[in-house]
């Protein structure tokens, strides 16, 4: 072999290195190592749900136990008013909070992306409208939009996708905003400015690449907030009736009496499986963010 | 929310560009502020516009009214003109502090009555738990990072990520289902309170304890976890090297130095993050039956209640909105750097 | 309280000074000193779980307020307790004139307004004739107006009401009579100065309000002057609670005394607790599963967006052999209420009709599998079947969103029309929406169900052509848009039939043609589920007897009968719950707030780099 590498290939072994220190970083960290760990056994355990168990076992029609019996050798967690088993529910809720926390968190991180690098990059009045635009969205509570947003529009999952990922984005507005002029006032950009290079090829060749990490970390820790705030509105009842998720076992629990029946098996599975999932997501992001924020690496 | 440390970054990422007059700075952030507002009452009357049915229609649905009578209520309401002429009524009104009538929940009473009487519970309720939070945050915060990594920092970085990851209103119910009666459950008053002003006022604070601990368990975490990075931040600063080189002793650098930079993006943001607490407060005041505007906007959400969600949402909105401004004056009034440059 | 404190203060120490704990155990300190308590007699504590809008009698309309104007003002007569018949109340006797279109009282004398002045005919004129000039003084009672000629009051005692044609409730006309001297001043009734007491506080009833507090409380004194005598307690407060939950709780803790519209869960965690007891009453509501079976207004023009599939009898067939009501009733009422038959409830046994072994359609899946493939609704390979036009057989279903009868419904009914090949998509809204989308025909499936009178007119007045709305969607009054002629025929036979027994035979006959077509599934009656703490109240007077509800009545009897049972302790509230739940909670507690621990070791790279 010679020793003479093109440009491409050093381009790809310096990633590939960069790749490579970037998880040693995030794993020389225990906490976010294990959040990493149990949050992906918690996808894959959702994901294969369909493959070891039956959806309609969640149909109160085929509920084969005692209303609100206490956990017992048939059902580990219980049942619920309808005889439905908790621990099913719990897991199978699991899909649709995932689900709800991620493309919430996908559409507001592109939105805010889209938004924050316009703002950065182009200047002028574009930019300025945009910061006011991001900057008023940002001090509007997210969550009382959200249920603003998910009264007005009918009822279901993509509803609260919406009023979630519409609600979320303009702190990673701000936050890409930030990043990007940092990469932006770095001198190898005037020199592809000067080199005649394009909008789109600084803002994808280098500003892109440059903010991504940081989006990423953002991106996890907005999923979190989301799958709090899709069980906060289901809470309120603006929620989706037709799918099991964790906060309409909640909120159901509520509407039926089955706290007045003592039935803690109802209330705690749910709950403890959304503060779970939240601090996975947490420690992920904070994990990330440790790696990739210039301001926290000493 | 914003997490703590997209926190930090946010508040540096404000433009902070020195070189104007500070009345012009005032006046700028002012006018900023009234666009926001305008902004925020245009968005929520198109927005509460977009809802199906015939709120005339839905109004009169128990009682026989005929066609004419239907026809007049129309009128009344303005319902049957162009929508923008029914917003430039709707913005007259609210320059006047009218925000138009409540249709199901107190059918015909002034939605700014109804804000009116509410307003005050909520202020002490989000007041108290912001106040206490920021207290108790910031001082752990500021212990936690002084000793990083001791099992005081891990224990309680701990606890500020959990409560951080907990939804409020399960957080309160599992109070409320855990003390058991040792406060009460609803209100905040109990009607067998003597009426001295001494047994009024601690009757109001024991229906205190529960929603404000609920709200504050979790804001708590919030400014902790803020204060902690951004006082690690500032403890790398050569300046802090340069004062305990002098031979000053580790607390009095903490004191002097560390802590009184760090604590201004962190009380900044504390300002920035209001909107949440009041956010927070809906779902607590739902649970805890707080006679405030949470518990106003639970009740109109299941009518709905559309002229009162409105209201309330307008002037929530609105007053995170000048909450902000106070904040970035704040900010200008306490930062050397900006007042200088 | 102090065990709690301990166990801060001692886990303060163990972990090492964590003077983090000291501002919460500060404020968790304050309910050491025990508000002190205001000298109180004999009170009776209701739960309210709906709200109030206006204490002012004219404008009150939600049922919280209007049960207020009961217990505060006097009517001219009353349903009495063991029938809800007419009885006297203000008006000692009513006499109608031979056409029926002047109808004279006897106004009762002796009778004080709370401010001293006495109570006589000329108050009552003045109401009625308030209620005829002011639009806004028909906001609540509008209805019993609109019909009259005039109203006068020749003397103290007697009021004369002549009426434009005949009015069939002339004998008790629901309005609350106000002191004429305390509202004549009064220009605008819907000032809020009309709710504050100096208005609203002057009353003659059993019952007396001395303070509300807006989302939190009313405050009633005992009539000690009331003509039928002073009520047994001495105050009467309706504390307002969010919901139903919150209530029971604060019944289990003793801090009310009564709560009703309770759903089948709490009614049965309060049976069987010392020294609660429950009352389940007999419902007047039945409670329906609506189909659109194509709408129309009273031109006939089709309204709506209906699925077309419905118009088939077959399909409405097999939808009602596919619901189990029996289930309905066991499952989600858990047994507290009866399997629905007709459209008048079963506790009206004279005109309450039950489908024969011949004429009802039994619950069976495979039968209504046959009928759908017999119609031609043949399934494809996911189980969904399509009609002969290609379409798959989705249905809207869309209830009341609050409810969890409605939600407990939704479920089950989703769960067995898709075993029939049927897919459901539950779409709970809010009241108002609901209200919209049933008067205007936009659903499939509808919960819903309507509150019936003793008399059988009303339940099957929603059923007829006539009460359809006009093509400008006003003016309907119709539940289910049935339009059927042999039932209008039956409907009318009974409204001219006088003798009861053939009457009874006609509204039966109207009931089973009614069933008999699908256009809606009558699931059940559910009884209204109410509770009090038997070890301080007795003698709740229900409305009707034996078997009746003691609050919402319509009348005051249910409080106004309550007797203070004599010294008892009331310490027994915390059950054997108590603990179960503190432990768990504090497991739950150590269990999270351990892992957040031992995750929560961020920065330790960070450090290990410097």
């Amino acid at each position: 072999m010679t020793t003479a590498e093109t440009p491409r290939q050093i381009a790809w072994a310096r990633r590939r290195a960069s790749i490579v220190r970037t998880w040693r970083e995030f794993a020389a960290q225990r906490a976010a190592l294990a959040g990493l760990v149990l949050l992906g056994a918690t996808v894959v355990v959702a994901l294969l749900l369909p493959f070891v168990s039956d959806e309609s076992d969640l149909d109160v029609t085929k509920a084969t136990g005692q209303p609100l019996s206490p956990p017992n050798a048939d059902f580990w967690l219980g049942t619920d008013n309808f005889g439905r088993s908790v621990l099913l529910m719990t897991v199978w809720g699991s899909r649709v909070s995932l689900l709800v926390g991620f493309s919430a968190a996908l559409l507001s991180v592109v939105i805010g992306t889209l938004i924050g690098i316009t703002a950065a990059h182009f200047g002028g009045w574009v930019s300025a409208t945009l910061l006011r635009f991001t900057d008023f969205f940002l001090v509007l509570p997210s969550l009382i939009l959200a249920i603003a947003l998910s009264a007005v529009l009918p009822k279901g999952v993509g509803t609260i996708i919406v009023a979630i990922g519409l609600t979320a984005w303009p702190s990673t507005a701000r936050l890409v905003r930030a990043q990007t002029l940092t990469i932006e006032s770095r001198p190898y950009i005037e020199r592809a400015h000067a080199l005649g290079g394009g909008h789109l090829h600084i803002i994808g060749k280098h500003v892109l690449p440059g903010v991504m990490p940081l989006v990423l970390a953002n991106t996890t820790l907005v999923v979190g907030n989301a799958v709090i705030a899709d069980a906060t509105l289901s809470f309120l009842g603006v929620g989706d009736p037709n799918s099991v998720t964790w906060g309409l076992v909640l909120e159901s629990a509520l509407n039926n009496g089955a706290i007045s029946r003592g039935a803690w098996w109802n209330v705690l599975p749910p709950g403890i499986a959304i503060v779970l999932v939240v601090l996975f997501f947490t420690l992920v992001g904070r994990g990330l963010e440790t790696v990739f924020n210039p301001r926290l690496k000493k | 929310m914003t997490t703590p440390d997209q926190a930090a970054v946010l508040v540096d990422a404000g433009e902070h560009r020195g070189g104007t007059g500070t009345a012009r700075f005032v006046l700028k952030k002012l006018v900023e502020a009234l666009i926001s507002v305008v902004l925020v009452v245009v968005l929520f009357f198109f927005l509460f516009r977009m809802l199906p049915g015939d709120p005339v229609a839905a109004m009169t649905r128990d009682r026989a009214t005929s066609p004419q009578q239907l026809a007049l209520l129309r009128e009344q309401m303005g319902v049957d003109k162009p929508v923008f002429v029914q917003f430039g009524n709707y913005f007259w009104g609210l320059l006047h502090g009218d925000l138009g009538e409540s249709r199901l929940l107190n059918n015909g009473r002034p939605v700014a009555d109804m804000i009116g009487e509410r307003l005050w519970p909520t202020i002490l309720l989000v007041g108290s738990a912001t106040l206490l939070a920021v207290i108790l945050g910031l001082w752990l915060g500021i212990r936690a990072a002084w000793r990083r990594d001791s099992l005081f920092d891990r224990t309680q970085t701990g606890i500020a990520l959990t409560l951080w990851s907990v939804p409020q209103f399960w957080l309160g119910l599992m109070l409320l289902v855990v003390t058991n009666g040792l406060f009460p459950s609803r209100g905040m008053h109990s009607p067998d309170a003597a009426p001295d002003v001494l047994s009024q006022t601690l009757d109001v604070l024991h229906h205190l304890v529960l929603p404000c601990v609920t709200l504050l368990a979790v804001f708590y975490a919030q400014y902790m976890l803020i204060m902690r990075s951004s006082l690690l931040g500032e403890m790398n600063a050569d300046y802090l090297t340069t004062a305990r080189a002098k031979g000053l002793r580790d607390d009095l650098v903490r004191r002097r130095h560390a802590v009184p930079n760090a604590l201004l993006p962190t009380t900044t943001l504390v300002f920035m993050q209001i909107g949440s607490v009041v956010a927070g407060a809906v779902t607590v005041e739902a649970v805890f039956s707080w006679p405030g505007l949470g518990q106003l906007t639970y009740d109109a959400l299941h009518g709905p209640d559309l002229p009162v969600l409105q209201g309330v949402f307008t002037v929530l909105a609105s007053a995170v909105v000048l909450m902000n401004l106070l904040a970035e004056l704040l900010y200008r009034v306490l930062d050397p750097r900006v007042r200088t440059s | 309280m102090r065990t709690m404190g301990w166990f801060l203060v001692q886990f303060q120490r163990r972990v090492g000074r964590l003077g983090a704990v000291a501002a919460v155990a500060a404020l968790a300190a304050i309910p050491l000193a025990v508000p002190a308590q205001a000298q109180q007699g004999k009170v009776l504590r209701v739960a309210l779980t709906t709200g109030i809008d206006h204490l002012n009698p004219f404008t009150a309309v939600l049922s919280a307020s209007t049960q207020i104007g009961r217990f505060t003002y006097e009517f001219l007569t009353v349903p009495n307790a063991e029938k809800a018949e007419a009885s006297p109340a203000l008006a000692e006797s009513w006499t109608p004139s031979p056409d029926k279109l002047t109808w004279t009282f006897k106004i009762r004398g002796g009778v004080k307004w709370s401010d001293g002045q006495p109570v006589t005919a000329k108050d009552a004129a003045f109401t009625f004739n308030r209620m005829l000039t002011d639009e806004n003084a028909r906001t609540a009672n509008g209805n019993y107006v609109g019909n009259f000629e005039t109203v006068t009051a020749p003397d103290d005692t007697t009021l004369v009401i002549k009426t434009k044609t005949v009015q069939v409730n002339m004998n008790l006309l629901d309005v609350p009579i106000v002191p004429q001297h305390i509202w004549e001043p009064v220009k605008d009734l819907k000032d809020p100065k009309t709710d504050e007491l100096a208005i609203a506080g002057v009353s003659d009833g059993p019952f007396q309000v001395t303070e509300y507090k807006p989302n939190e409380y009313v405050k009633l004194k005992a009539n000690k002057d009331y003509w039928r005598g002073a009520p047994k307690v001495d105050e009467l407060q309706l504390l307002q609670f969010k919901d139903t939950e919150a209530a029971v709780n604060a019944l289990k803790q003793g801090e009310v005394d009564v709560i009703n519209r309770l759903n089948p869960n709490q009614f049965a965690a309060l049976q069987g607790q010392q020294g609660i007891t429950t009352n389940a009453a007999p419902g007047r509501r039945y409670d329906e599963l609506s189909i659109n079976f194509g709408v129309t207004d009273n031109a006939n023009n089709i309204i709506g967006d209906g699925n077309p599939v419905l118009k088939d009898i077959n399909v409405r067939k097999a939808i009602t052999q596919a619901v189990d009501t029996q289930t309905v009733v066991d499952k989600v009422l858990k047994g507290l209420g009866q399997v629905g038959g007709g459209v008048v409830p079963a506790i009206y046994t004279a005109y309450h009709w039950d489908p024969s072994d011949t004429e009802k359609v039994k619950f069976d899946l495979a039968a209504a599998n046959t009928t759908l493939d017999q119609a031609g609704y043949a399934k494809g390979p996911d189980g969904v079947r399509t009609a002969p036009g290609g379409a798959k057989l989705e249905l809207r279903l869309t209830g009341h969103a609050n409810r969890s009868y409605d939600q407990g419904v939704a479920q089950y009914v989703t769960g067995w029309l898709k075993d029939i090949g049927i897919t459901v998509k539950q779409d709970l809204v809010s009241d108002d929406e609901l209200s919209d989308r049933t008067s205007t025909g936009k659903y499939d499936l509808a919960i819903g169900g309507y509150g019936t009178n003793p008399d059988p007119d009303y339940a099957l007045s929603l059923h007829t052509c006539a009460a359809r709305p006009s093509p400008d969607g006003k003016g309907g009054s119709t539940d289910t848009f049935f339009c059927d002629a042999q039932y209008d025929d039956l409907y009318k036979k009974q409204l001219t039939e006088t003798d009861d027994a053939k009457r009874a035979g006609y509204v039966k006959q109207a009931q089973a043609r009614l069933y008999s077509q699908f256009p809606t599934i009558v699931l059940d009656y559910q009884n209204a589920l109410e509770a009090y703490r038997s070890d301080k109240f007795a003698g709740f007077t229900t409305q009707p007897q034996p078997k009746g509800a003691i609050l919402e009545q319509t009348g005051y009897w249910g409080v106004y009968g309550a007797t203070p049972v004599g010294a008892t302790d009331t310490a027994s509230s915390g059950s054997g719950n108590t603990v179960l739940w503190i432990v768990i909670g504090a497991v739950v507690v150590v269990v999270l707030v351990g892992g957040g621990v031992m995750l929560g070791r961020r920065g330790k790279s960070a450090e290990d780099r410097e």
